[in-house]
């Protein structure tokens, strides 16, 4: 038998990465810790030729064509990266998938203030009961434009950055603002 | 730009055996599965070095969750010892250095094929099931395109007739393993062919269950903290197999799912089919120090 | 521990591969060597099967399994999937195809000419028995025709379409990345047309003649005309990082068109594969030519022909029911019981009912 192949450091950041998003997700609203801070991981871990991306900023937009994706604009995009959020109306142009594809709808990360500013209560499938959070850093009225867009199951997934920490919202999840 | 920067030092084998694109789409696939749990979301499937058919769906999740410290275990039949939980134990191991434990409560991730242990799951742990057929629908509609339809028009009238008709042939759902559940109240998933023993486990389960099927390239999800309602009329409850009243011939533990044995005598003897409980429950026979975590089942009864 | 006592799982499992790997001795690379030389058309298959082109690999892997063909495949499948993806290719041209045969059904004679090249089709089929009593047979040397064949041809097809009798598909002018690519993207139903193509080059040999040949049978709507079938050899031809376009060499591939009438048009069915084998690509050009309006769950269904002819999927499924399945049985022989101790319970009291009708009516003496 020979010995196990090494993990690069490359094998070893995505993974943790994608760990974080994955229990990100899993359990909305319970913060998880990124091995770096900002969203280029995130394009390492996720973003392949396969996929249709979204950018604003100059940097990940070099990023993730390295990586063989296409660039899209946001109604086309399947991955959206965005360091800052202006409006809530962005929400709208995102895709939702259909109703034969639900996984056709947009994952957008973007980067926001975790644990300061409105509180919300975020309730269905991982949350134990009601979880309670508190996020600042995105446009006014935001969770009314998101609760208005979704369609579940069509609908899109949320990762909000703030330097190495990372919550997730699925579509899957109510965000109420108390 | 050189040929060198499109590629990497030529190695015999990745780490976790997939290539970076490889999961990378799993990656996607997964979290696309949890965010929308039940409902099966298609991949590409690569070939793993394993036969279609013997876990290449789970493996290929594995493959991509692991890391070196991740410590793993496989059970196939509720075995830790089972030929094809040893071959796929071995496998993740050699591809990953990681390491391997039998015992549930130690594990980080566990790749099973049709069985979820006996001892309660945690948090942080991600349970992969095997699944052979991902499709509930198809023994009312085999085509795969039909029943995606069927699906997204949630539509289930066919598979409730189906259970109806049971019932009035039968008296009772004759449904065994792969029972038909309802996830978080919206798609109709299959467990996988995990005993009606074990679906009750995955409802507001702590952790968390990606179901992985390599052969026909489908992936789902059970986050945790999410609704699983195996189908049943309101006057004809959900029965789990009758093994509440049976003990175990090598350990006398009962109150588990047990595996039957036939004896020569026309009898049968009961052993626990989650092994690893079976020898914990020996050593603790045998008075040795011995830790049980909580388990779902307390005197044959699922826990509220 | 007597649980501990069972625990062999992991020696057998080792052992077991031991016996398999005994009878086939040592594997060398001579041996690996003989088998590429001695067994073309077995390498065609396999490598084409699994879609990875090089002959010394599908060789190797032949000599590993002892010619156990779906585990050959399955190995080469597998090590497929290890490989990073470099470039891609220009699209390959039929008329850029470096011809060895080339044969039409539909015409006495084609544009080009009919190329009958290397085949066995009008061989005698007599097993050569003398060579195990020792007497080696040495081919006959081939006498070259005095003028040849042209390398480079047209498609049959091409001159129909030209002619008005064809209705040829929409050319998909996608290149490079934009491809789609069957091993890095699930099947998905109405399938793109590269997707079923890909999935055809792939496809087990045998489940695409056994349903292939359901559909010339009879179980299909239109019967084939072979309009052309070829042998060839196809350039590589790649860009370097730099720009230069070079050939990174040539990989020999089978295509075949064949043709039914429908209505006032000939409507195209279509396949090709890496490697030679003429069985397959007439068989899965069949299946593509009856595949449009067919019936949903027939043969000649896409969605039932692709599914089915998969072969490292359906032959790992055919064997996955050797694994243990003790869990599943138990559970449905749980619920099999129960239904009989209803159903016995049922009858004894339906029994007991009539006992007591029988009684009451029976006069009192």
């Amino acid at each position: 038998m020979t010995a196990a192949p090494l993990a690069s450091e490359f094998d070893t950041r995505t993974n943790a990465t994608y760990e974080a998003l994955m229990w990100a997700l899993s359990r909305p609203g319970l913060i998880r810790t990124l091995p770096l801070a900002g969203l280029a991981q995130i394009i390492d871990t996720l973003i392949d030729r396969e996929c249709a991306v979204y950018c604003e900023d100059a940097a990940l937009t070099a990023q993730a064509m390295q990586t063989g994706a296409v660039l899209a604009p946001p109604e086309q995009a399947d991955h959206l990266f965005l360091t800052a959020l202006e409006h809530a109306d962005f929400l709208t142009r995102l895709p939702q998938g259909s109703d034969l594809h639900p996984e056709a709808g947009a994952t957008l990360v973007c980067t926001a203030r975790l644990g300061r500013g409105p509180r919300l209560r975020l309730t269905g499938p991982g949350c134990e009961g009601a979880v309670e959070v508190r996020i600042d850093g995105l446009p006014d009225g935001i969770w009314q434009t998101r609760a208005q867009v979704l369609r579940y199951p069509l609908g899109f997934e949320l990762f909000l950055v703030d330097a190495n920490r990372v919550l997730g919202l699925p579509r899957s999840t109510k965000v109420e603002v108390l | 730009m050189s040929l060198k920067s499109l590629t990497r030092d030529w190695q015999p084998m990745s780490f976790g055996f997939l290539d970076a694109s490889a999961k990378r789409e799993i990656r996607r696939t997964s979290l696309k599965a949890i965010a929308v749990p039940g409902c099966q979301i298609p991949y590409a499937s690569r070939e793993v070095p394993m036969a279609r058919g013997w876990g290449t769906g789970g493996l290929q999740v594995s493959c991509t969750l692991i890391t070196p410290r991740t410590r793993i275990k496989v059970i196939d039949q509720g075995a830790d010892d089972s030929v094809n939980a040893a071959s796929i134990r071995r496998f993740l191991a050699r591809v990953s250095g990681a390491p391997t434990t039998m015992d549930t409560l130690e594990a980080d991730l566990i790749q099973s094929r049709h069985r979820i242990p006996e001892e309660v799951l945690q948090d942080h742990q991600v349970l992969v099931l095997q699944v052979p057929n991902p499709e509930p629908l198809r023994p009312v509609e085999p085509n795969m395109s039909l029943a995606r339809q069927m699906h997204a028009d949630a539509d289930y009238g066919r598979m409730w007739l189906q259970l109806y008709e049971q019932i009035v042939r039968s008296g009772r759902v004759m449904q065994g393993a792969s029972y038909p559940s309802l996830v978080n109240g919206r798609y109709v998933m299959t467990p996988s062919p995990i005993p009606r023993w074990d679906v009750p486990k995955l409802h507001m389960a702590r952790h968390l269950t990606l179901l992985s099927a390599g052969r026909e390239k489908r992936l789902f999800a059970v986050p945790p903290f999410t609704r699983v309602e195996p189908l049943v009329f309101e006057d004809v409850p959900y029965r789990v197999e009758d093994h509440a009243g049976l003990s175990c011939a090598r350990s006398g533990a009962r109150g588990f799912f047990m595996n039957e044995i036939p004896q020569a005598d026309g009898s049968s003897s009961y052993e626990i089919s989650d092994s690893e409980l079976g020898v914990k429950s020996i050593r603790q026979r045998d008075n040795e120090t011995v830790t049980i975590g909580d388990t779902w089942y307390k005197n044959g009864e699922m826990a509220g | 521990m007597a649980y501990v006592a069972t625990r062999g799982g992991a020696r057998a499992i080792e052992q077991s591969q031991r016996l398999f790997r005994a009878e086939m001795g040592t594997i060398t690379p001579e041996r690996v060597a003989e088998v590429r030389r001695a067994l073309p058309y077995l390498v065609d298959r396999v490598m084409g099967e699994a879609s990875l082109y090089d002959a010394d690999l599908a060789a190797l892997a032949l000599a590993q399994t002892g010619g156990e063909l779906h585990e050959a495949v399955l190995l080469l499948r597998a090590w497929r999937t290890t490989q990073p993806r470099l470039t891609v290719a220009d699209p390959v041209l039929q008329q850029d195809l470096f011809t060895h045969r080339r044969i039409s059904a539909a015409f006495k004679d084609i544009p080009g000419g009919q190329i009958l090249g290397p085949t066995l089709d009008y061989s005698h089929r007599i097993l050569m028995t003398e060579v195990l009593s020792g007497a080696a047979q040495t081919p006959d040397p081939v006498d070259a025709a005095a003028i040849s064949a042209p390398a480079q041809h047209p498609s049959v097809a091409a001159w129909q379409a030209e002619n008005g009798l064809l209705s040829a598909a929409e050319p998909d002018t996608r290149c490079g990345n934009d491809i789609p690519d069957i091993t890095r993207e699930p099947l998905l139903f109405p399938a793109q047309r590269a997707h079923r193509l890909q999935s055809l080059a792939r496809a087990d040999t045998g489940g695409v003649l056994a349903l292939g040949y359901a559909a010339q049978r009879g179980y299909g709507q239109a019967h084939p005309t072979v309009n052309e079938l070829r042998l060839a050899e196809a350039e590589v031809i790649v860009q370097h990082p730099r720009g230069t376009r070079f050939s990174a060499g040539r990989v020999k591939v089978s295509q075949a068109e064949v043709v039914a009438k429908t209505g006032s048009d000939l409507r195209l069915g279509f396949a090709a594969t890496l490697g030679w084998n003429e069985v397959k690509v007439i068989a899965a050009a069949t299946l593509d030519l009856n595949a449009k309006g067919a019936p949903k769950g027939s043969a000649t269904e896409e969605e039932f022909f692709l599914y089915h002819t998969e072969g490292v999927e359906a032959s790992g499924f055919c064997i996955h029911f050797k694994l243990p399945h003790y869990v599943t049985f138990q559970s449905s022989l749980d619920a099999m019981r129960d239904a009989k101790a209803r159903d016995q319970a049922k009858n004894q009291a339906r029994a007991a009912e009539t006992a007591q009708a029988t009684r009451e009516a029976e006069p009192t003496p």
